[in-house]
């Protein structure tokens, strides 16, 4: 057995708090909300289960009445006969920077052969002028705001409205997760163009092209809605139609879709489970109800807690909503929350997406990115020419982990999808920049253009490590603006002849002279016959989950942990090359007692398994380590650390020890016995469960705990597992436990009642208990 | 030597590639010459958004057309399709004598482009049945083709609705291309 037990050697390790343990049995603290706080989480006194759910208020994702539009700009572009693209209108008003520029991203290359594209593409908006006019919009809203309390005789005395308006935006700091750190967000486009065929226009036909311009990710949503509106405006060409479509989807209500914490968006996304927080939802609507029914704003708070007044809700597209006629209902899957725009007349269903991860952005399938590049591979394998970041795993290395690595590594990649829709190039990038975040690294999207064209090279390359996507296929002539191109109608990469060789690194230089034994690297000569990064069979796995129609949620999951795995090998590499690494933060020293499980970071069956995985890696971290997705990487695990709301422990690294590792008894005791004594809240049990998600056996490995030797700990077990199934999210994940693993559940925790009881007796007061919680 | 046996192979078993970039200003048939050329149709055609390229096989030898888009704002655009260009088809609207001095212009800054200097010129003076159009010893004129040096230029009168002309103008080229693109030239 071998495992790493080496006492971390993070730089920025924080100071620890000796007697720090959620256990609610030992003096509670009063909770305070600073994010540096090491005592966030320590409870208040237990009353009933209060850490099934969280103790912060639920809030809205998109409250009503924001200053905040879903859609800043309309715009209309067409292509004029004589001027080429030219902008027509646009709405409220005209958007800074190079109108023509953005005239020619809205007329895609080839528009004239084909009636119908979407294009995607991005505004790097420079705010300062804005962020002046937001907070100008925010004061007005603040006092419109307290305008209408008065009027609406809800606010009493000055003081309640301090507390009433400073708490949101202590939360907000505590919830919001941190920004890429990388400048304003970006505005998206989403983009229609129609060519219509009319004999009575100048060369028979008329090009148009209209676009929305949002700073939400999800922008695919707006879809239907540009069908109708270009419709429209072909009929009636004036700015008056631009504003008909803005009024309709600002005016789009998404104040009920309950904002979630970081955690719980990891938990929703990497679960399939349609009625996950389905509780969030259905308290919305319970406020929400009591407001419309005019009850003060205590009571409303009341309400949340006790479940006894809750008005039966009725769930979307049940037999009970539609005859019940309800305003209100909560949505069929909570991965979406289903709202209506109502343009001219009509309503039109959106479904927008509850939790969204980091550089994901519009509707893209990463199956679909797979799929093209995988079948022409497996049909018929070529070899790339080697280089040192891409070809990770000799000449045939997998199409998709050269694209991975030529991301990771922070390559020029460019997809190319002559005579096709310049929707799908777009859609191919947008895909790319989710598979090599996963959701964790950022900085992708930033430097992606999903849809551009030759107009825009020289501002292209300037751009170090671009995503691009084009349909001209003059660019393959060019392989001096790329290093990797991805041709979608053949399914093909090719390196480019003119890419930029690997540099010899320190990191590198270490690593040999530690392990001159792990040849490192891919030279011409080595065939590679086993898988030293895993690559080929994550591949395989993710292909045969593919077939399986395991569905894009899964195939997400698989990369998201692909991404983590990296991050996780990188760290540990860092450490073993470096002596430290910025990629972890944690406990500098096990607090006493907790020795034996201070360990952290990946685990591996055996140290050779790691040399070869660290040796078949080192090139693409070596390259990783000098991206920009590195360093924002590093900036967002100092801030995450502090949402962390168990910071002592690396319960990723223990629960990965149970499940991948041979451990005595005595070392599984120590694991089990901190996992309960250390996860108790809500959040501290969110956090146990993004470390083992359904998609890994859910919570079948920390339940193994109910058959270990000792009693005490299969005790211990039991109340852990009591907590988790009590718990708001962790209801589902005790719901899907296996059969067996339950009866024995039952029958421990009833061997523990009844020696609790028998100890009670014999000493009748209760003295020398240690363990009073078991209920 | 090996690019000496493989085109003596390419004039046998006729594989002779060629990549032409068909240029002219807006308006002056380039889309319709490709499309006569590609399907033998007359079709009716709309501007140009970008590019069309198209692969047209004439006597044994596969065209490889470009054909750009001629509106002034995306001129620029033009020099990103030079490289590799083995012949410049460059369209004229014989009817048009009023641009005929910006077809000139632009003519010219093409050739002196540096990626240019190999390529050979065709010069389609296009829309001869226009009544009045003008003939080709006065497009020659007017673009001032006597003026260039170095350079292998030929002016053909056109007609992309009936054909007249294109295939003179293709033969024309494949005739006096020096080298075939695509083969692997080893020394």
């Amino acid at each position: 057995m071998s495992r790493n037990s080496k006492p971390s050697r993070s730089p920025n390790a924080p100071m620890i708090d000796t007697d720090r343990t959620s256990d609610p049995t030992s003096n509670s603290k009063s909770p305070s909300s600073g994010p540096s706080s090491q005592h966030s989480s320590l409870s208040a006194p237990r009353k009933h289960n209060p850490d099934a759910h969280p103790r912060r208020k639920l809030r809205s994702q998109y409250p009503r009445g924001e200053g905040e539009n879903h859609v800043e700009y309309i715009l209309v572009a067409s292509f004029d006969i004589d001027k080429g693209p030219v902008m027509e209108h646009q709405y409220p008003v005209a958007i800074t920077g190079d109108e023509h520029m953005l005239a020619e991203l809205m007329l895609p290359d080839q528009a004239h052969v084909r009636n119908q594209d979407w294009t995607i593409f991005f505004l790097h908006k420079d705010t300062s002028q804005e962020d002046e006019e937001t907070e100008e919009k925010e004061e007005k809203r603040k006092r419109r705001q307290k305008r209408k309390e008065k009027a609406a005789g809800i606010l009493k005395s000055d003081d309640e409205n301090g507390t009433e308006e400073d708490e949101p935006e202590a939360e907000d700091s505590e919830d919001s997760e941190p920004e890429g750190g990388e400048g304003p967000p970006l505005i998206y486009v989403l983009n229609l163009v129609n060519t219509k065929q009319d004999k009575t226009a100048k060369r028979g036909a008329v090009v148009k092209a209209m676009a929305i311009c949002t700073r939400h990710p999800f922008l695919h949503i707006y879809k239907p809605l540009l069908l109708l509106a270009l419709e429209e405006y072909f009929k009636s060409p004036h700015p008056a139609t631009l504003a008909l479509l803005y009024e309709a989807v600002n005016n789009m209500d998404l104040s009920l879709m309950p904002r979630l914490t970081l955690l719980e968006r990891h938990l929703l996304q990497a679960s399939d489970n349609k009625d996950l927080f389905v509780e969030k939802f259905e308290q919305m609507i319970q406020i929400r109800m009591a407001e419309d029914r005019g009850e003060p704003p205590e009571s409303v708070a009341a309400l949340a807690e006790s479940p006894e007044r809750r008005v039966d809700l009725t769930r979307n597209g049940t037999k009970a909503h539609v005859q019940a006629h309800s305003m209100y209902s909560v949505p069929r899957d909570t991965h979406e929350f289903e709202t209506k725009v109502v343009y001219n007349g009509i309503a039109i269903p959106i479904k927008v997406p509850v939790a969204i991860s980091p550089e994901t952005v519009g509707d893209f399938s990463l199956i679909k990115l797979i799929q093209t590049f995988a079948e022409p591979h497996a049909k018929s394998p070529q070899p790339f020419p080697l280089h040192p970041h891409l070809t990770t795993g000799g000449p045939y290395t997998h199409p998709i982990i050269v694209l991975a690595n030529a991301m990771l590594t922070q390559k020029r990649v460019i997809f190319l999808g002559y005579n096709r829709p310049s929707g799908e190039v777009a859609e191919a990038v947008l895909a790319a920049c989710a598979l090599a975040s996963g959701g964790i690294l950022r900085g992708f999207t930033r430097h992606a253009f999903p849809y551009t064209d030759l107009s825009k090279i020289d501002d292209l390359l300037k751009v170090p490590g671009f995503i691009a996507g084009v349909t001209n296929p003059t660019f393959e002539n060019h392989p001096e603006w790329w290093d990797l191109l991805c041709d979608l109608p053949t399914g093909r990469m090719k390196i480019s002849s003119r890419i930029e060789g690997a540099p010899l690194t320190e990191g590198l230089a270490n690593f040999q002279q530690q392990n001159p034994g792990y040849p490192v690297g891919v030279t011409s000569s080595t065939q590679i016959t086993h898988d030293p990064t895993g690559d080929a069979a994550f591949m395989n796995d993710v292909l045969r989950s593919i077939a399986a129609r395991h569905g894009e949620g899964a195939i997400r999951a698989k990369w998201r942990d692909w991404v983590v795995k990296f991050t996780r090998i990188a760290a540990a590499f860092e450490e073993s090359v470096y002596g430290a690494s910025a990629l972890y933060i944690g406990v500098e020293e096990a607090e006493p007692g907790n020795e034996s499980v201070s360990g952290h970071g990946y685990v591996w069956s055996d140290e050779p398994s790691k040399l070869r995985e660290l040796a078949g890696g080192v090139m693409r971290i070596e390259g990783w380590r000098n991206t920009r997705s590195y360093y924002s990487f590093k900036q967002d695990l100092a801030q995450l650390y502090n949402f962390r709301p168990l910071k002592a422990l690396d319960l990723h690294h223990l629960h990965d020890r149970l499940r991948m590792t041979k451990l005595t008894p005595v070392a599984s005791r120590e694991i089990y016995l901190a996992l309960s004594k250390y996860t108790h809240t809500y959040d501290e049990i969110c956090q146990l469960l993004t470390v083992a998600p359904e998609s890994h056996a859910g919570l079948f490995y920390v339940a193994l705990g109910l058959f270990h030797r000792d009693k005490d700990v299969r005790f211990k077990v039991v109340d852990l597992l009591e907590r988790i199934s009590e718990h708001e999210a962790g209801r589902h994940w005790w719901k899907a436990l296996s059969h067996f693993e339950r009866l024995a559940y039952v029958r421990i925790k009833r061997e523990a009642e009844t020696e609790m009881r028998i100890k009670r007796e014999n000493d009748s007061f209760g003295i020398g208990l240690d363990d009073r919680r078991i209920s | 030597m090996g690019g000496q046996i493989s085109k003596m192979m390419g004039k046998i078993f006729g594989s002779k590639e060629m990549r032409l970039l068909m240029l002219g200003l807006d308006a002056a048939g380039k889309t319709t010459i490709l499309y006569k050329l590609k399907l033998n149709q007359d079709v009716t055609t709309i501007p140009t958004v970008g590019f069309n390229v198209e692969t047209v096989t004439y006597k044994n030898v596969k065209f490889n057309v470009w054909d750009v888009g001629g509106q002034d704002k995306i001129r620029p655009l033009w020099r990103h399709y030079f490289s590799g260009t083995q012949g410049l088809i460059f369209v004229i609207d014989s009817s048009d004598k009023v641009r005929i001095d910006e077809a000139r212009q632009e003519l010219h800054r093409i050739i002196n482009d540096r990626e240019m200097k190999e390529s050979l010129l065709l010069v389609f003076a296009n829309k001869q049945d226009i009544p009045g159009a003008m003939k080709p010893q006065e497009v020659t004129d007017a673009l001032k083709l006597t003026q260039l040096k170095d350079k292998i230029w030929f002016v053909v009168p056109s007609c992309a609705t009936t054909g007249e002309g294109l295939l003179e103008g293709l033969a024309w080229l494949s005739n006096n291309v020096k080298s075939p693109p695509n083969a692997p030239v080893k020394k």
